[in-house]
């Protein structure tokens, strides 16, 4: 039999105020909610060095008992393995459209987010670079952020996206955002009555977009020309994440991130 | 009346009319939705290709990939998602992301990465289209770039390591197999009985797979498991490829096709018995 959840299970992510990315801090947060949704209890642990402790080498990762998982969908099997899961109650045709859209997510909006931290001259000089290293002394900082930079640039140059405008992203996000809009239409969630990891994930980035203050509020002002997604945000943070005393991470988050990020 | 447009793309072999999942892709929608393409495959003759395939000319213009190329042919009014909901158009996004981000390094790891499919199959078969002496050097580097895809995307940490993925993606690729064939049950086409964007891309990618005669061929096995797929692909190819190309009268080309259908559905019959003895 599995063990239960134990009382100690934390996630990790980078420091919260000062380093942590758009989309890191929108990956996290979708794990985050989709904890929450399952009623599992869960402690946000901050460290710089996130990144190089987890086994994939992504955040956020989750420490449960003796194990370590990454990434969404690893946590999401691994909490289906100790008996907990949202999307049980779906018949296979529903299962196929979750999956298709939260690669959907990923394809589009985690790609654009990664675009625009890492390959817009502008953001990353004013807010990528000095956040990402911010807790390495000179020239540590500086070193780690080129490393990461260059990672994330040959990334996108294989999958295509590196001949990309701005414009062109954020077209590709509004087409996202679109898609997203017309599958919810007017229901609380994406199936209806009860939350999915899909709704856990576009939570996490939808919420994340709209608080978070860059350089300028394009990709923001794309979400919001949605109504039924900025309300859908709204309900799931009302719902899971307030009413919480402490570490009640996405108001935290929220507040912090409304104070701009610009140094 | 629209200008002519011209497709220059890869060939076709194993009874499909290309071998290359976007060109496919790109040749299905045109079928599907009427628009008048004059195909041209890149042989020996053909100057060498430079940049991406597949690429459609229109007069001056120049479009160079399946997304952007669907885009401008539904601007000219070669729409074959007329009669889909807002809700279905939502879906055929999601579900090309699935296909792009579960199917598609597997197929490149087969086509491409896997040493033995690559060696006796793939190199040769382009290299035999591609004019001296790039034919030395634009496979390797076909086979290079997708490797660095699948790395990139789906790798850990660097250093990167291959071995570690490989099982990971067939797996994914074996799981969207299975959502495909669940999501489209016994129906025709993917929303009903006239085909769409979604069709097109699924065919674009599964066609390949389930074709193409490769010594190492899990993830062939695995697609001929799925019979509605399988059903799937040769409906089209016999329904909107009948009349293709290369210098085989159509009904030549009926007979050869009827044939191959019999004989792949004969094959099927066999491998079932033989699993379930």
């Amino acid at each position: 039999a599995a063990e239960p959840w134990p009382e100690n299970a934390a996630l990790y992510q980078q420091l919260k105020e000062e380093q942590i990315l758009l989309s890191d801090n929108a990956s996290s947060l979708a794990v985050q909610a989709f904890l929450q949704m399952c009623n599992l209890p869960i402690q946000v642990v901050c460290r710089a060095n996130a990144e190089y402790m987890s086994p994939s080498g992504k955040v956020p990762f989750i420490h449960v008992g003796n194990q370590v998982v990454s990434e969404l969908g690893p946590i999401v099997q691994f909490v289906k393995a100790k008996g907990h899961s949202l999307s049980d109650g779906l018949d296979e045709v529903q299962k196929a459209e979750m999956k298709a859209y939260m690669e959907l997510v990923n394809n589009m909006l985690l790609t654009a987010e990664l675009y625009l931290q890492w390959c817009d001259d502008v953001t990353v000089e004013e807010i990528t670079h000095p956040r990402y290293g911010s807790p390495y002394p000179w020239p540590l900082n500086r070193i780690l952020s080129y490393q990461k930079q260059w990672e994330v640039r040959r990334k996108m140059k294989a999958i295509g996206w590196a001949g990309k405008t701005l414009e062109q992203v954020l077209e590709d996000v509004d087409q996202c955002c679109q898609a997203l809009s017309q599958r919810l239409g007017t229901q609380p969630y994406f199936f209806n009555k009860q939350p999915t990891e899909l709704d856990a994930l576009v939570f996490g980035h939808l919420f994340t977009i709209l608080t978070t203050q860059l350089t300028t509020d394009e990709l923001s002002e794309k979400v919001k020309n949605y109504s039924n997604l900025t309300a859908f945000c709204r309900r799931i943070e009302q719902q899971y994440f307030e009413g919480h005393d402490k570490d009640s991470s996405a108001t935290v988050a929220a507040r912090s991130a409304k104070r701009s990020l610009l140094r | 009346m629209a200008a002519p447009m011209e497709l220059s793309c890869w060939g076709g072999d194993w009874g499909l009319p290309s071998l290359h999942p976007e060109s496919l892709t790109v040749m299905a929608y045109a079928k599907f939705s009427g628009a008048p393409l004059a195909v041209n495959t890149i042989s020996n003759s053909w100057r060498a290709p430079k940049g991406d395939v597949p690429v459609l000319i229109s007069e001056d213009i120049v479009i160079s990939q399946p997304a952007k190329i669907l885009n401008f042919l539904r601007k000219q009014k070669y729409n074959a998602d007329y009669e889909l909901s807002a809700k279905q158009g939502a879906d055929t996004l999601a579900y090309i992301a699935l296909l792009e981000e579960k199917l598609l390094p597997a197929l490149l790891h087969t086509f491409w990465v896997e040493s033995e499919n690559y060696c006796s199959v793939t190199k040769p078969w382009f290299a035999s289209r591609i004019p001296f002496p790039l034919s030395l050097y634009l496979p390797g580097k076909m086979s290079r770039e997708a490797l660095n895809r699948i790395l990139l995307t789906r790798g850990g940490p660097p250093p990167y390591s291959l071995i570690e993925v490989e099982a990971q993606i067939y797996r994914d690729a074996k799981e969207c197999l299975n959502l495909l064939s669940k999501r489209l049950g016994t129906s025709q086409f993917f929303f009903g009985h006239t085909p769409t964007t979604l069709d097109a891309f699924v065919f674009g990618f599964l066609a390949p797979i389930y074709k193409v005669c490769f010594p190492r061929v899990q993830l062939q096995e695995h697609l001929k498991q799925l019979p509605n797929l399988c059903r799937f692909c040769d409906d089209i190819l016999t329904c909107y490829f009948r009349l293709t190309v290369s210098g085989h009268s159509p009904a030549g080309q009926d007979t050869a096709d009827a044939n191959l259908q019999k004989l792949t559905q004969l094959v099927n019959k066999e491998s079932n018995l033989i699993e379930k003895v």
